[in-house]
C-alpha cells in the first residue's frame, strides 16, 4: 500500500492543487481575522456559521472533489492505471491509499483552517476545536470516499460532483429534513454538535442524532469503499 | 524445452462496444516460445491483449491465459509480464523509481538486484537516474519494458512494444526477446509492421477487422502468397511503349498503364521480370524513373489473406 500512497501523494500534491486548497482553506481563516481587527462585534454564532455556511457547504466539499476525482481521474486519463491493476496486488490495495492521499492533504489544511477560525473568534475552548477538527476530518473521509469513487466511474466526475454537492447537499438537504441522514454536510455537523454541543449548540435544528451520524459517516465511506473496490475489478480499464 | 500445451487460449470471444463490434468470435492459441499478433491499426489486437491481460472483459466467449481466467484474481499477474500500448509514463519519476515501484508492487525482496538486472537488460543503466518525462519515446518503451521484466515473469504480453524505437534499438530488443525465450518464457508481441516481427517470431496470428484472419508459420503464409500474380508499379518515360514490350513476355500476366502514366504489372514470375525490365528499356531507349513490387506491406499480406 506504500508505494501508491507515496505515488498518489505526490500526483495530488502537485503546486495548483495544493495552492487552490490552501487558498480555499485559507478563506475563512482570513474573514474572521479581518474581523477580529476591525474590532467589529463577533455575533454569538459567528464561528458555527462560517463553518456550517462557509466551509462545511462550500471549501470542504470543493476541495475534496478536486483532489479525490483526480485520484484515479487522472491515472484514467494519463491512461497510466495499467500500471496499478496489472500487478499482483488486492484491489483494496489500490482503493485505500488513492482516498487516503486526499484525507492525507485535505485533512490537516481544512482541519487546521476551522481550528484557526474558531479561536481568532474567541469563542473556543479545547472542546470545540476538537469538535470542529473531528467534524471537518470526518466530511473529509466520506466525501473523499464519494468523489474517488466517482472519478472511476466517469471522465467528467468534477462537473457531476459539484451537482451533486449543490442540489443534494445544499438545498435538498436544507428543504427536507431526512436528507441529512443521507447527507455528509448533515454528519459533520452533528459531529461538531455531538462532540461540543455548547459551542456548536446553533446545530441543535441541524443535527441529527450522534450515533445515526457515526452509522451513516462510516456506511457512507465504507459503501463507497466497498463500490470502488468492485468498480475496479468490473470495470475495462483503457 | 517446449510445452504442447497453449499458453493462452481464446475461445469464440467477441467484445463490442455498443454497436461496435472490436473483435469478432475469435479462437485462437499461443504456445511457448515468441508469437507475433499482427494485424494494420483497428484490426482488434489491442482489444484482444487487453482481454489476455484482464484489462477488459470479453462480452462473449471464454479467455484462459496460464489455465485461469485473467479476470477476478490478481494473483495471476505475479507470473504475467504486460506492457500496454499506452505509451503515457509517470513523468516525475526517475526511470529507476519507475521499475521500483513495479518491484515493489509485485512484492520482490529483496528489489535491488532485480532492478538492476532489468534495467540493465534494456541497457538504460546510464539513463536510470534521469525523470521519465526527460526519455525519448524509444527510451520510455525500454524503460517501460524494464518495468514488465523486473519480475522475472513466466509470460510476457508486449502491446506495439517497438513504437518509437530506432532500427538499432529495434534490433537490441530482438537480441532480448530470443534470449528470453531461450529462457524458457513464452512472449506474445502485437505489431502493425510486417517487419518488426517476422523475423523475430516463431508463430503469427494476423487479424483483420476484428477477425483472425491467418495463424501458423508467416512464411508458409509468404510462400502461399508468392504462387499469387505479384503486383509492380514501373514510372518510365514512354509507358506506352514500354507496357506493349513488357505484355509480350511470358512472365507477365497483364499491364495496364495507369492515369497518371505509371505502369501496373502483375506478374508470377517476378524474377524473370526484374531481367526483363531494365533490357526492355535498354533496347527501346526509355530512361526507368521508379520499379516498386507493391505486395510487401502487411496490409497487401492481409487484404490477401481475408480474401483468399
Amino acid at each position: 500500500m506504500g508505494p501508491i500512497l507515496a505515488l498518489s501523494l505526490r500526483q495530488l500534491g502537485g503546486r495548483w492543487r495544493l495552492s487552490i486548497t490552501i487558498l480555499l482553506a485559507a478563506l475563512p481563516v482570513v474573514i474572521a481575522s479581518i474581523v477580529r481587527l476591525a474590532g467589529a462585534d463577533i455575533e454569538d454564532h459567528f464561528a458555527p456559521d462560517i463553518l456550517d455556511r462557509m466551509v462545511i457547504t462550500a471549501i470542504l466539499p470543493i476541495v475534496t472533489m478536486t483532489l479525490a476525482t483526480a485520484s484515479f481521474g487522472n491515472e484514467m486519463e494519463d491512461k497510466t492505471l495499467s500500471y496499478l491493476v496489472l500487478r499482483p496486488v488486492p484491489r483494496y490495495h489500490l482503493v485505500l491509499p488513492k482516498m487516503l492521499a486526499t484525507v492525507i492533504i485535505a485533512g490537516p489544511i481544512l482541519a487546521i483552517s476551522g481550528i484557526a477560525l474558531v479561536l481568532i473568534v474567541g469563542e473556543s475552548g479545547a472542546q470545540m476545536a476538537v469538535a470542529v477538527g473531528i467534524g471537518l476530518f470526518v466530511g473529509v473521509a466520506a466525501y473523499s470516499a464519494i468523489f474517488t469513487w466517482a472519478g472511476l466511474i466517469t471522465p467528467h466526475a468534477l462537473p457531476y460532483a459539484l451537482v451533486y454537492v449543490f442540489l443534494w447537499e445544499g438545498i435538498v438537504g436544507g428543504f427536507l429534513p431526512a436528507v441529512r441522514y443521507l447527507s455528509v454536510r448533515g454528519h459533520s455537523l452533528a459531529m461538531m454538535y455531538g462532540v461540543d454541543g455548547t459551542g456548536f449548540d446553533r446545530y441543535e435544528d441541524l443535527a441529527i442524532e450522534f450515533p445515526a451520524a457515526i452509522i451513516g459517516a462510516t456506511i457512507v465511506i465504507v459503501g463507497f469503499f466497498w463500490l470502488t473496490i468492485r468498480r475496479l475489478r468490473n470495470m475495462d480499464v483503457p | 524445452m517446449t510445452n504442447s500445451n497453449p499458453i493462452i487460449s481464446l475461445d469464440e470471444v467477441s467484445k463490442w462496444y455498443g454497436n461496435v463490434v472490436a473483435v469478432n468470435d475469435v479462437s485462437l492459441e499461443v504456445f511457448q516460445g515468441i508469437t507475433g499478433l499482427l494485424g494494420p491499426n483497428g484490426a482488434g489486437k489491442t482489444t484482444v491483449m487487453h482481454m489476455m491481460a484482464g484489462l477488459a472483459a470479453p462480452s462473449s466467449g471464454t479467455v484462459e491465459v496460464l489455465g485461469q481466467s485473467p479476470r477476478g484474481d490478481h494473483t495471476i499477474y505475479s507470473k504475467i509480464g504486460i506492457m500496454s500500448e499506452h505509451e503515457a509514463v509517470y513523468g516525475f519519476y526517475t526511470g529507476r523509481s519507475f521499475v521500483e515501484l513495479a518491484a515493489k508492487l509485485y512484492g520482490i525482496d529483496p528489489i535491488e538486484p532485480a532492478v538492476d538486472k532489468a534495467i540493465e537488460r534494456v541497457g538504460l543503466v546510464a539513463a536510470q537516474g534521469r525523470k521519465l518525462g526527460t526519455y525519448s519515446r524509444g527510451m520510455r518503451q525500454r524503460m517501460r519494458l524494464a518495468a514488465t521484466l523486473v519480475n522475472d515473469p513466466e509470460l510476457l504480453i508486449l502491446d506495439e512494444p517497438l513504437n518509437g524505437t530506432d532500427p538499432r534499438q529495434r534490433l537490441e530488443f530482438h537480441d532480448l526477446m530470443r534470449s528470453l525465450a531461450a529462457e524458457g518464457k513464452s512472449i506474445l508481441i502485437s505489431s502493425h509492421i510486417l517487419e518488426e516481427v517476422e523475423t523475430l517470431a516463431d508463430r503469427h496470428l494476423l487479424m483483420v477487422s476484428g477477425k483472425l484472419a491467418a495463424a501458423g508459420d508467416f512464411r508458409a503464409i509468404r510462400e502461399e502468397l508468392d504462387q499469387q500474380p505479384h503486383r509492380i508499379l514501373i514510372e518510365c518515360a514512354e509507358p506506352r511503349a514500354m507496357a506493349s514490350a513488357l505484355v509480350q513476355s511470358e512472365a507477365v500476366d497483364s499491364v495496364s498503364v495507369e492515369e497518371d502514366g505509371s505502369i501496373m504489372v502483375l506478374s508470377r514470375k517476378v524474377s524473370v521480370l526484374q531481367r526483363l525490365v531494365p533490357k526492355a528499356a535498354a533496347e527501346r531507349a526509355i530512361r526507368l524513373m521508379r520499379v516498386e513490387p507493391l505486395d510487401e506491406s502487411l496490409e497487401s499480406v492481409f487484404s490477401y489473406v481475408v480474401e483468399r
